[in-house]
């Protein structure tokens, strides 16, 4: 199987450990839901994994490519989501998206088709050539969301994607993260909506501290709580599994 | 705020005037602490020339007569304006920046008081710089012989709350006009040219083209001497007022007043409705048609993005527009001695330019490069470095390079070698303040415009004196002494290369400043 992304003894500390030496592997065509409480170190594994932040040792492969050694190759693959939208005010979002497709060398006819082809989808069009200062915090997450989908990525990451939807844009973001999955991308999110996480994800990864505390599809999760508390047949729901697993960690 | 009733008036007021501090302190290299250190000093240092004053002035009055009527009512007309300009910014941000308006129109709180005490905290804001150094000033003349000049205290409280009450009508009016959003651009770009009135006012000779080094207050004086200067009726109301005469004092305050009440009163209901209107306002109507191709490669595409953000950026325009007004006498005298002067004549002018061109493009570059809003999304992207560099480099020197368009055409009109210097010269300046704030580049606000020369003291001195070596260089070289017009040049580059830092470096010190 490809993977999408392998991650091999990822650390960083700022004050104290933010991320120690995390191992991870996402394959391709999947998405993968990272999991953990306030201050876990999803958003800051997801930063280095992105190239934001500079790990103090580790690995990162994308595809294959070494994004410590070839960053521009394998930022080319990815898209960075951050819950708080990376737009600006003063521009439109078609103006936005030209921009965001020019960073990634996109050709300008098929970026201004794939720009208005998004908005549309997320429906913005008639917000197309509007500035973003009047937007509401869920618009402009959407207009954020169509400029990393404007490359066509084949590694999203995405933290916190649903924050500040309301439920129908909330279900058009699912719907719109679902369909680039089958279409061959692969999608790696963070979520504190454990039901998300549930009813999307092909595989959840749960973090604490710092640490991988368990990986696996939501079955393999159970198996795993139930071993912790000595019943290998333990059900419950994702958010039993995580609170447990959490707990004994911290 | 402990030593005022919660919600009282005074203990609103003290929330504003708090919040317009640390406004002001924010964005300085070092703490408050060093800043309040740097304004003893410099109260120390006005002190000390108030006690020479007052001693100087001991036993003397100053007499009421033409020439005082007219330079104190300038003096006063000057002070207005220019607080004019601060308190029309600010009722216009007031209007705009409404995040705390919400917060103090959803409390129990009156939206009158609410207003009221925010009028109060313009006018005080305003009176502040004005008022610290006249206390200073004038406290020894008061001790020692003058109690009552301290009328000149009051009359600046009375221009404080004239100036307050016109600003706040001013953006009233504006709303009416143009609407919630175009009201800040408008009012930023009204508050630069009223702030600059004065200085094109007293060039007017200049503008006109008599005798260059003839200012407006050289013509007064002259005409006061020569006997010719009838100032208007009413003149004196300032200089009575100041000399503590209680009838033009409670004439001077019962303006300020009336003005102000009537701006924070009776418009505060409308100004109230106003604000509230900002609430998702479009900033205008979208555009319709298909919309231009979009931009191929990065380069074009960031180039776009910061030409386009330049544009509406309001603090920003002003702020140019500003620099163009000053470079306005500069190039009509530019203009006229070209026909007529010798080369040499012209270096101080193009000098002037060229050092102009270094400011603007130092500006421009501080928006682009450091105030980036998005500085994640570039980090994730593929695209090298060097290339968004090169696109916001080249996206501050356009608006520079247009301002040079007509100073330069002129000279190069009349005196091409001059000309061609200038070009060369404010070319190069903007150049190498460009690079300047390439690589000593920290992240900023674009809302820090005003004050981001206090985030990096090295970078702004640095981007000071390379552009008065460049600037120099200029003017040698167009007067003629390009063997004497090299020595600042060379000095110039061996400053650029001791600032200078590679991709690396430049990473590197963005790095550090984000875990600082």
């Amino acid at each position: 199987m490809t993977e999408a992304l392998i991650v091999r003894s990822l650390s960083k500390a700022f004050a104290k450990p933010a991320v120690s030496d995390l191992d991870l592997t996402v394959h391709a065509g999947e998405l993968y839901a990272l999991l953990g409480p306030n201050g876990a170190g999803k958003t800051t594994t997801l930063r280095m994994v992105a190239g934001l932040t500079q790990p103090d040792r580790g690995e990162v492969s994308i595809f294959g490519v070494d994004a410590r050694k070839e960053p521009a190759a394998a930022k080319a693959l990815l898209a960075w989501a951050p819950d708080e939208a990376m737009i600006y005010d003063k521009l439109t979002p078609l103006e936005y998206l030209e921009f965001v497709a020019g960073l990634w060398n996109i050709e300008p006819t098929t970026a201004k088709a794939r720009a208005e082809d998004l908005l549309s989808t997320l429906g913005l069009t008639a917000e197309a050539r509007r500035r973003c200062e009047g937007f509401s915090r869920g618009m402009k997450q959407k207009v954020a969301l169509a400029g990393a989908l404007i490359h066509d990525p084949k590694l999203l990451i995405l933290d916190e994607p649903l924050t500040g939807l309301d439920a129908a844009a909330a279900r058009l973001v699912k719907d719109m993260l679902r369909a680039r999955v089958e279409a061959g991308a692969t999608v790696i999110l963070t979520t504190h909506i454990l039901e998300v996480a549930e009813r999307m994800a092909d595989r959840i990864g749960i973090i604490a501290g710092g640490r991988l505390l368990a990986e696996g599809t939501l079955d393999e999760l159970r198996g795993k709580a139930g071993e912790a508390v000595g019943n290998a047949s333990s059900g419950g729901t994702l958010e039993d599994i995580f609170l447990q697993l959490t707990a004994e960690a911290t | 705020m402990a030593l005022f009733k919660p919600a009282s008036t005074a203990w609103l007021l003290a929330h504003e005037l708090r919040l317009a501090w640390r406004g002001a302190m924010s964005g300085r290299k070092g703490s408050a602490v060093g800043s309040l250190i740097a304004l003893a000093v410099a109260g120390v240092a006005l002190l000390a020339l108030g006690l020479l004053l007052g001693l100087g002035l001991r036993g003397r009055e100053i007499p009421i007569q033409p020439l005082t009527i007219v330079i104190v009512a300038l003096a006063l007309a000057v002070i207005l304006t220019l607080m004019l300009s601060t308190t029309l910014a600010g009722a216009a941000d007031a209007l705009y920046v409404r995040g705390d308006l919400d917060l103090l129109f959803s409390s129990p709180l009156s939206p009158r008081k609410v207003l009221f005490v925010r009028a109060l905290g313009l006018g005080v804001s305003a009176l502040f710089w004005f008022l610290i150094p006249a206390v200073l000033l004038l406290t020894p003349s008061i001790v020692l012989g003058h109690p009552a000049w301290a009328g000149v205290f009051v009359v600046l409280i009375a221009a404080a709350l004239t100036a307050t009450g016109v600003g706040l009508l001013l953006a009233m009016v504006l709303f009416a006009l143009i609407g919630p959003r175009r009201t800040r651009t408008v009012a930023q770009i009204m508050a630069a040219l009223i702030g600059a009135a004065f200085f094109l006012g007293s060039q007017y000779r200049t503008l006109m083209g008599d005798k260059a080094s003839e200012s407006l207050f050289a013509r007064i004086a002259l005409d006061a001497r020569e006997g010719r200067l009838q100032p208007p009726p009413l003149a004196d109301l300032p200089l009575r007022a100041a000399l503590g005469q209680p009838l033009p004092l409670l004439a001077l305050v019962a303006v300020g007043v009336a003005i102000f009440l009537l701006a924070a009163w009776t418009l505060g209901r409308r100004f109230a409705d106003a604000t509230a209107a900002t609430q998702g306002a479009e900033t205008r109507k979208a555009a319709v048609g298909p919309g231009r191709a979009f931009a191929a490669g990065a380069f074009r595409a960031t180039l776009r993005k910061e030409l386009r953000l330049m544009g509406r950026d309001a603090a920003l325009l002003s702020q140019v527009l500003l620099r163009v007004l000053y470079m306005l006498p500069l190039a009509l005298v530019l203009a006229r001695n070209a026909a007529d002067q010798p080369a040499w004549m012209l270096a101080g002018g193009a000098a002037g330019v060229a050092f102009l061109a270094g400011q603007v493009a130092g500006s421009l570059i501080w928006i682009t490069v450091s105030a980036e809003d998005t500085p994640d999304l570039l980090a994730l992207s593929p695209t090298p470095v060097s290339v968004l560099n090169r696109a916001k480099l080249t996206a501050a020197l356009i608006p520079v390079a247009l301002l040079l368009v007509v100073p330069v055409a002129i000279l190069a009109w009349f005196q091409p070698l001059a000309g061609f210097w200038t070009a060369l010269g404010s070319g190069l300046t903007a150049w190498a303040a460009g690079m300047i704030g390439v690589w000593r580049q920290k992240p900023g606000k674009r809302a820090d415009f005003r004050r981001r020369r206090g985030s990096s003291f090295l970078a702004a001195l640095g981007e000071v004196v390379v552009t008065m070596l460049l600037s120099a260089a200029t003017a040698l070289a167009v007067a003629g002494w390009l063997t004497w017009a090299a020595l600042p040049l060379i000095v110039a580059v061996a400053l650029l290369m001791a600032l200078r830092r590679t991709e690396e470096q430049i990473a590197a010190a963005l790095r550090a400043a984000a875990v600082g």
